[in-house]
């Protein structure tokens, strides 16, 4: 298997080329990154593919990219179902 | 119980436990009673445990300690439930989450 295809986020399958490619045509941000190819926006919330989403925008990314902020843990941080939102859960 | 280690090098024999059984998508397998539902399956060698919502690729255990929801299954109806935290009760009803019907992703090429 080739580096290129090799998916950096399980949960919405999205390879380490996808994230390449979109950081170099565009040198985003990390956050950009992350809006673009949807990576670290899956079920587990970014916690398999968090780190390297951040990794790949800093190294690939233009000089103004490199002060950005890293991704930030969003609410909710763990899924919840609208069941116990709703309050008849357990 | 063919894949289960019965005789571990390290930690000896596996104790006496009760076998209990339990469905997985409409099937009967057994398991012991308080083991991980994530075990239990794959000691009757059921290694996917459920499909990926977009592209419908098989996934199974990932991290088996409850930090990558790799192996979310419904159980007695709830879904998104760990197999991999969740101790195996008698009866359980487990079914897996498969492909949903309309792709999230379809707007991409359009968009860009």
């Amino acid at each position: 298997m080739r580096e290129s295809e090799m998916i950096i986020c399980r949960c919405e399958e999205v390879t380490y080329q996808e994230l390449l490619d979109t950081a170099i045509t565009y040198s985003c941000s990390a956050r950009e990154l992350k809006l673009r190819t949807r990576a670290g926006m899956g079920y587990c919330g970014g916690r398999t593919c968090r780190s390297i989403v951040d990794q790949v925008a800093k190294q690939v990314g233009s000089e103004q990219s490199k002060k950005n902020i890293s991704l930030k843990y969003q609410a909710p941080i763990r899924p919840v179902n609208f069941v116990d939102l709703g309050g008849e859960g357990k | 119980m063919t894949l289960r280690v019965t005789d571990h090098p390290i930690l000896g024999k596996l104790e006496k436990k009760k076998a209990v059984t339990f469905t997985f998508n409409d099937k009967q397998y057994t398991g012991y009673e308080d083991e991980s539902l994530a075990a239990a399956l794959l000691a009757n060698e059921i290694r996917t445990l459920r499909h990926h919502e977009e592209s419908g690729s098989s996934r199974g255990i990932y991290c088996n300690i409850g930090h990558c929801f790799e192996c979310r299954v419904s159980i007695n109806g709830k879904q998104g439930v760990r197999a991999c935290l969740t101790p195996l009760k008698g009866n359980m009803i487990v079914e897996s989450h498969g492909k949903l019907p309309t792709p999230v992703r379809d707007w991409r090429s359009s968009d860009e």
